[in-house]
């Protein structure tokens, strides 16, 4: 039985000529896993929202949306609040109250229910999401992986009969967005919940999904099993990127038979059709010995009785090269980050801009043409009602960016997408010509495309000859960019290498290419690498 | 083990307002002394540790108990004088009891704020009312919120460049600065907070109020004793008749009133009898396993 009938539905925002949703037809089973996908813009939250009555003002809208066989606006408030569950991309701001326990009851409270089912509800979900150990903490303590559980175990202590999640793991590290999926996954199979998520990282939601459905355009595009639409999808296509690594890689080297889609099964394939090789890869980086940046044995703690957050942190990055700083959410980059921006001081070591010690810049030279930082948090940096303000001044740098913000000038820093408010952002911390830039997880929530967009600026940027330090979670991102790597790991470096070595070196923190060709190839690390050594490449 | 500040929070919150309302509204100096030693072993049962805020309470009670016979110069007994105005007894005693009274009412105070945390608070407020305990609920993880935010608007700034501690004209202008962010940005995730609290069914009609805490016999046993104590207080007090001035004149042991400063006795340390019944109890249930 379909959960959701949608029937030639669309829907345009008010004082917008374009539609937003362009006769969408789609029916959900009950019990289907859905990933849906699709760029930025193309009506993929409009349609999650347009699900959750209370979300959406559905008077613009064409066609209809059926819940059970009855029209969506029918459902009574409570129904729809306990059968309907959401969550969005915020881990922080979806959270109302100030105690975990208190988050969980919420939605029971709103509904009016008794204590004793209320607790019984609470004591349950608790204890099947593994929340029982933080259950009294205050939710302001919580990691981002947490919180997003928190949120979803909210939601669930409803009972919901469908949970619709849009971009639920943009905000969390890959490790945590694989619980976070696998949680998902259980949840789906073990109650039998119907799941309609977006996302842009397809590696961990694809292999598990019954079903994805390409947005493009308010337009459904596929709307299949995914190895059916794998299959379909050519070298050229513009839903590419939305695949695994392992889809990429088999279509991308134009290879016939079935398309493999998770890493397991990504080894199989190359154990079939990689010709053991060695590759060798050119090492085109420019062999700079200067030291631009350079931390030595740097102790850093929040609080006198705290513990460390840096300890003995050591490391050089040369002029002229991308280093990326790899590791987990919550495990001291950003304030590494902080430290080497000159904004923390460490309680001991030494930390030194080509050269001099950071604290020898004196009154504001070190901001003024040397460094700077865009933090994680890109809503900080802007400041003004429209972008043309926030970049007066930056025309400098407007110029040299090989794409165009002319379009984005009249809006409000907070309106853009992720994508474009990171290089807005971008923008303003390269005004003042910086030497150094350092940029804090500058990937985070962005769709395939914007992460290209990115990765081509910084490569410019490169090329000008500047020093980017990457602090980040995304290790596909730093792949394709960085020529170093480190791994950040209890308050140090605990690994330094050439980008090659250090994702060939590890076993699990390491792109999906990687973790298939290990042991099978030596030396391929990326989708275009493995494709080029399988067949052809792309043309 | 169940010490005492882990019942119910209204069996505790009723308990320390008899205790400090018994405090505050005598002058009885029998009871301001059960009160000032009962008032101390209960404090140190929560304090780890430290003489500091011990030897506050004395430099204050010192102060206090001096600064009455300074001005106050009533009474018959004459004890020396100072700058040709007579220092009296009376003003004297009488300036000791009323500083031991607020030195006991400041540690009973003391012990109630480390004893009621803000969850038990708003457990408090919940049951006057479930509205105001979501407010305040909401209203507590906003401001840590904020607080984070502050932070990270103001290093972010300052790595940009935009935020110069140099001079007092440029710290000013940038703190403004990071309050309009701040404020731009809560306004945008208020948006967020909203839509979630209406996706979960925020009002839809009336609300219940989901407890943590559970009255147990033992809860009810507190404020029965409580009122008990209180209710002998009254009615004890009344029977002890103090004339301060200008001569003291004391009925402090009427039949009466020892039942009264027996009650408010066993009120007074009955957190200390709870704690250590419950200690010596689970020393025996561990050496008994």
């Amino acid at each position: 039985m379909a959960v959701f009938t949608l029937r030639k539905l669309s829907f345009s925002y008010p004082n917008s000529d374009h539609k937003a949703l362009d006769k969408v037809n789609i029916a959900v089973d009950q019990g289907e896993f859905i990933t849906l996908v699709g760029p930025t813009g193309s009506g993929k939250s409009t349609l999650l929202r347009l699900l959750k009555p209370e979300l959406m003002q559905n008077d613009e809208m064409t066609g209809e949306i059926l819940f059970h066989e009855k029209p969506i606006n029918a459902l009574d408030a409570r129904e729809s609040a306990a059968k309907i569950g959401y969550v969005a991309q915020h881990p922080e701001e979806q959270i109302v109250t100030d105690k975990v326990w208190h988050e969980l009851a919420f939605t029971l409270e709103n509904l009016g229910q008794k204590q004793a089912e209320i607790a019984r509800r609470v004591a349950e979900t608790a204890a099947y999401f593994g929340i029982a150990p933080w259950y009294r903490k205050r939710t302001s303590e919580l990691s981002g992986g947490q919180k997003q559980l928190l949120n979803l175990a909210a939601v669930m202590v409803a009972e919901p009969e469908v949970l619709i999640l849009d971009e639920p793991t943009a905000q969390l590290d890959p490790i945590e967005a694989a619980r976070f999926v696998d949680t998902l996954y259980k949840l789906n199979r073990e109650t039998g919940v119907t799941v309609i998520i977006s996302e842009h990282r397809a590696e961990e939601l694809l292999p598990l999904c019954d079903r994805m459905i390409v947005l493009d355009q308010g337009k459904v595009v596929c709307d299949d099993a995914p190895r059916v639409i794998a299959q379909k999808i050519d070298r050229n296509s513009p839903y590419l990127p939305y695949l695994t690594a392992a889809a990429r890689v088999f279509i991308q080297s134009g290879s016939q038979g079935t398309c493999p889609l998770s890493v397991r099964e990504g080894r199989q394939f190359f154990k079939q059709t990689a010709v053991s090789k060695e590759t060798t890869i050119s090492q085109a980086q420019a062999e700079s010995t200067t030291a631009a940046l350079e931390l030595k044995d740097v102790f850093f703690r929040y609080e006198k009785d705290g513990a460390d957050i840096l300890n003995g942190l050591s490391m050089t990055v040369n002029e002229g090269e991308i280093f990326a700083v790899l590791g987990a959410n919550g495990c001291g980059k950003s304030t590494a980050a902080a430290v080497m921006a000159g904004v923390r001081k460490p309680y001991s070591g030494k930390v030194k801009l080509f050269g001099k010690a950071l604290r020898e810049y004196k009154n504001g030279t070190l901001y003024q043409g040397n460094l700077s930082m865009l933090p994680q948090d890109v809503e900080s940096v802007f400041l003004r009602a429209t972008v043309r303000e926030e970049l007066k001044g930056c025309e400098a740098v407007i110029e040299k960016l090989p794409f165009d913000l002319s379009p984005l000038y009249d809006r409000h820093p907070y309106d853009l997408s992720g994508g474009e408010r990171q290089l807005a952002a971008l923008c303003k911390a390269l005004k003042n010509q910086p030497r150094v830039l350092i940029l804090d997880e500058p990937s985070k929530g962005l769709d395939p495309d914007s992460k290209e967009r990115l990765g081509e600026l910084l490569r410019a940027l490169k090329a000008d000859g500047m020093t980017i330090v990457l602090i980040s979670h995304d290790i596909e991102f730093a792949a394709g960019c960085a020529d170093r790597c480190a791994l950040f790991f209890d308050g140090g470096i605990a690994a330094c290498e050439d980008t090659a070595d250090f994702m060939n070196g590890n076993r699990y923190y390491t792109t999906a290419v990687s973790r298939m060709t290990r042991g099978i190839c030596r030396n391929i690390y990326t989708v275009d690498a493995a494709a080029v050594m399988i067949g052809g490449g792309r043309s | 083990m169940r010490e005492f500040h882990e019942y119910n929070p209204i069996a505790v919150a009723v308990y320390y307002l008899c205790v400090t309302a018994v405090t505050m509204f005598t002058m009885n100096p029998i009871i301001i002394g059960i009160s000032l030693v009962a008032s101390i072993l209960n404090y140190a049962l929560y304090a780890k540790g430290g003489v500091k805020p011990h030897l506050f309470s004395l430099i204050l009670f010192v102060i206090l108990a001096a600064v009455n016979p300074l001005v106050n110069h009533n009474g018959m007994t004459v004890l020396f004088y100072l700058n040709d105005r007579p220092i009296t007894a009376e003003a004297a005693i009488y300036g000791a009891v009323a500083a031991g009274m607020t030195v006991a009412a400041l540690y009973w105070l003391r012990a109630f704020s480390k004893a009621m945390t803000s969850d038990k608070l708003l457990y408090l407020f919940g049951r006057l009312s479930p509205k105001l305990s979501l407010i305040l609920s909401m209203a507590i993880r906003y401001v840590e919120l904020l607080r984070v935010r502050w932070r990270k608007i103001q290093s972010s700034q300052r790595a940009l460049g935009l935020y110069d501690d140099g001079n007092l004209i440029d710290a000013v202008r940038g703190r403004a600065r990071v309050l309009s962010i701040l404020i731009t940005w809560a306004l945008e995730n208020g948006i967020i907070t909203a839509e979630t609290m209406d996706a979960r069914g925020y009002g839809t009609g009336r609300r219940t109020s989901f407890k943590l805490y559970h009255i147990r016999m033992r809860d009810i046993a507190i404020i029965a004793v409580c009122a008990a104590a209180a209710t002998i207080e009254i009615v004890g007090l009344n029977a002890a008749a103090i004339e301060w001035y200008p001569i003291i004149e004391m009925k402090l042991f009427e039949p009466v009133s020892i039942i009264g400063y027996t009650g408010f006795g066993i009120l007074a340390i009955l957190p200390v009898i709870i704690n250590t019944k419950e200690a010596i109890r689970w020393r025996y249930l561990r050496s008994a396993s």
